[in-house]
């Protein structure tokens, strides 16, 4: 697991380093490891540069043109769920905030969250905002973003739960939602015949409830919902595992992961981000 | 051996069958004709309950079968049937034909009937097809075999409706030949049939039935020579 | 060109050799085969049951109909109704969350539920299945054993049902191999057929084309195994049709 975390550091730090000057077309190339990547920075280079929004969505490829097609899924409060019929939520908003910088219109699909990255590989979306962590594996086949918010992954139990801290997991059964890094992290640490996977969080809660496992690692945003919602069940005082959240885009679209970064710089410094955060997460 | 009271038998509204008696002793032959939709099917298939009479009362072998104590399988092991389109057990040999039903019934072990079996296909010369199955035979050659393994069974009462409807015309012969051996053996028969032929030949009793009631009964040579009903008059201007 | 040789060879890696992936293929293909496999017996013992029971009570004479088998041919339609009117997930999602909530979500017990759920609903279909081969075979065969004086139980279990059978065997594979392909929404419980092991590779990966691509074709084997075995067997069978 560590190596995974430094990885995705590494990952990170690259990314920015890209963004931030788009100076280094070696760096790139340990993202990207494609023949393009020379033209790809020199077009990197234009994008970051250029502060003027509306010029550079003129340059930027995407599904549709003058429309930034966002992949989620909408079932992950507080980061994306549905209010009336609209998808809302911190990533729709950054996104939205993002879009605006870049001159775009955001439109927001929604689908299995398992099914989103391979909508961005495919072409179906521009990018995937969905709280999705940075991992070796992923990062062969995306490109991510600068990180815009920190995810923490907790563990639901019973009230009465014999499991009181992150240790007691082993050898629990362990009820995640399928395809998330609590997924993989879980099959990892604890071993693939103790997870199961359910097609979403509530299944999962659904499961601890009946006692069929001992508790359920899933992302503490909604985790505290499903707290709220059913009485009896507990969140452990400490997380199973810290993350940070970021953007996929395609590999074939340097010129877009460069410019969201951008957008993502100066919406971090601006404060946005910042704003849009507290608005959905209360302090505590 | 088979007494026949007030028997009716109707599907929805419509009466098949109006109050019949009759009578069948010990080594008659019965053969009843008459048109078609008089009725005379019917009345074969209620004297082994293939049909369930609406009334009336049948005793056979001093048992009232149309009780409903009665049981209903143990009395048809004595009483054979052969029907019109022959009904071989399509998923069996011949050989397995004849020998299902007396092994199922615990009545011999596989060896007796199979001996059984081949010994009755001595009988009808078809030996040879013992191992065959049933769509590989003729028409003539499946009804030989039905009334065979209707044999097996050592009926005290052989019942036929309409052996030979069904079968081409040169094919006709043999099965009526099996049956005249039959007759000659003392077996009881009831035959519905139009082989007016073998009813003046075989039968010592000839009824006629039309709408649902027998209209005349008399031995062969007052029925074919003196007929009083008139339908039954007409009936044999049109056949003869 | 190359790119693509190149994409294709990272996922061919990512999907089946990178931490030995390929074993939730064999193990998913371990599940989805023993649950197929005993569903499908299941099935085939409810639906020849209330084949039975359907048939029975719509052959009987009018005027003398059997209370206790009318009872029974109740349940057995409102179990056809229920079943064939409903989704199997549903179905599946109802046998494990409602039904046995209180099973653990041990692997045993998964396969267990699932076997029993797609059991349950296969055997509906394989009822109707087997009812329409029954109404299939000519009254005459029917007749004809009980004028022997056999019962109509040794008639049907002797005569009727091994001539249904081999006229439904077509439709009895076909519902075999819908069965085979249907199990993969066991996912929705948890349990690690072939369609999840699949679906955990490319949440791992993020690789969609090989892991699906490999499914797919692993699923199209079996169906063609299943399609050749059938014919043989159906072959076999037609042996009593020769003309």
């Amino acid at each position: 697991m560590k190596k995974i975390i430094a990885f995705m550091t590494a990952a990170v730090m690259t990314a920015g380093l890209l963004s931030g000057c788009g100076s280094s077309s070696a760096e790139a190339t340990t993202a990207a490891e494609t023949t393009a990547a020379a033209t790809t920075a020199a077009e990197t280079e234009a994008a970051a540069e250029t502060e003027a929004a509306a010029a550079e969505a003129a340059q930027l490829k995407t599904v549709t043109d003058g429309i930034l097609t966002m992949g989620t899924n909408a079932a992950f409060p507080p980061y994306e769920y549905y209010d009336g019929d609209k998808i809302v939520g911190i990533d729709a908003e950054v996104a939205e905030a993002v879009a605006e910088k870049l001159g775009l219109k955001l439109e927001i699909v929604d689908m299995d969250f398992s099914s989103i990255i391979t909508s961005v590989q495919t072409g179906k979306v521009d990018i995937g905002v969905a709280g999705m962590t940075v991992t070796e594996e992923r990062l062969q086949n995306v490109n991510f973003s600068d990180t815009y918010s920190t995810g923490v992954q907790v563990v639901i139990v019973p009230e009465d739960s014999q499991i009181t801290d992150v240790d007691g997991l082993s050898g629990a059964l362990i009820g995640v939602q399928e395809g998330t890094t609590g997924h993989i992290y879980c099959s990892d640490d604890y071993g693939e015949e103790n997870v199961i996977a359910y097609t979403n969080g509530a299944t999962a809660v659904q499961a601890l409830l009946n006692g069929k496992i001992d508790c359920v690692v899933i992302d503490k945003q909604p985790a505290l919902k499903f707290v709220e919602a059913n009485p009896g069940l507990k969140i452990l005082e400490t997380a199973y595992v810290e993350e940070d959240y970021a953007i996929a885009v395609s590999k074939d679209n340097e010129a877009l992961l460069a410019a969201i970064n951008g957008a993502l710089k100066e919406l971090t410094e601006d404060g946005t981000v910042q704003k849009v955060l507290d608005t959905y997460i209360k302090a505590e | 051996m088979i007494y026949v009271k007030g028997l009716s038998k109707s599907f929805g509204s419509i009466d098949v069958l109006k109050n019949i008696d009759a009578h069948i002793s010990p080594g008659e032959k019965v053969v009843i004709v008459g048109p078609s939709g008089s009725g005379k099917s019917t009345f074969l298939r209620c004297l082994n309950l293939l049909e369930i009479p609406t009334a009336g009362s049948i005793v056979f072998d001093g048992q009232e079968i149309t009780s409903d104590k009665a049981d209903v399988n143990e009395i048809r092991r004595h009483m054979g049937m052969v029907f019109q389109h022959f009904n071989l057990f399509a998923n069996m040999t011949v050989k397995q034909n004849i020998m299902f039903a007396p092994v199922k019934l615990k009545l011999m072990t596989s060896e007796e009937a199979q001996a059984q079996a081949m010994a009755l296909l001595e009988r009808v010369n078809l030996a040879d097809k013992a191992d065959v199955y049933p769509s590989q035979l003729s028409g003539g050659q499946k009804q030989r075999i039905a009334i065979v393994r209707s044999l097996a069974m050592k009926p005290k009462v052989m019942l036929f409706d309409e052996p030979t409807s069904a079968l081409d015309p040169e094919m006709v012969g043999e099965v009526l030949e099996l049956m005249k051996q039959l007759a000659d053996s003392g077996m009881t028969m009831v035959v519905v049939t139009h082989e007016m032929g073998f009813a003046r030949e075989v039968a010592t009793r000839i009824l006629f039935m039309d709408e649902g009631i027998i209209k005349e009964e008399a031995a062969p040579a007052e029925f074919f020579g003196a007929p009083k009903d008139p339908r039954l008059q007409d009936f044999l201007r049109k056949v003869l | 060109m190359q790119k693509i040789i190149e994409g294709l060879r990272l996922g061919i890696y990512q999907t089946f050799i990178l931490e030995n992936n390929y074993k939730y293929f064999i193990n998913g293909l371990g599940i989805t085969l023993l649950v197929t496999a005993s569903a499908l017996i299941l099935g085939l013992i409810l639906g020849i049951f209330v084949a039975i029971v359907r048939s029975a009570h719509d052959q009987q004479p009018q005027n003398r109909r059997n209370p206790l088998l009318g009872i029974l041919n109740i349940i057995c339609r409102l179990y056809l109704t229920v079943i064939r009117g409903t989704p199997s997930m549903v179905q599946l999602l109802i046998m494990w969350f409602v039904i046995w909530a209180s099973a653990r979500a041990t692997d045993g017990n998964m396969i267990r539920c699932a076997i029993l759920s797609f059991g349950i609903n296969s055997g509906a279909y394989i009822a109707e299945i087997v009812r329409s081969g029954i109404m299939s075979i000519d009254k005459g065969q029917m007749e004809a054993g009980r004028s022997l004086g056999l019962t109509y139980a040794a008639t049907m279990k002797g005569v009727i049902i091994p001539q249904a059978f081999k006229n439904v065997l077509p439709a009895l594979g076909n519902e075999m191999i819908t069965l085979l392909k249907e199990t993969s929404i066991v996912t929705v419980i948890g349990l690690k057929d072939l369609t999840k092991g699949a679906m955990i590779i490319q949440s791992k990966t993020y690789q969609a084309l090989v892991p699906f691509l490999a499914i797919a074709a692993i699923y199209l084997v079996m169906v063609l195994f299943l399609t050749w075995v059938m014919d043989k067997v159906e072959r076999r069978m037609r042996e009593s049709d020769i003309r």
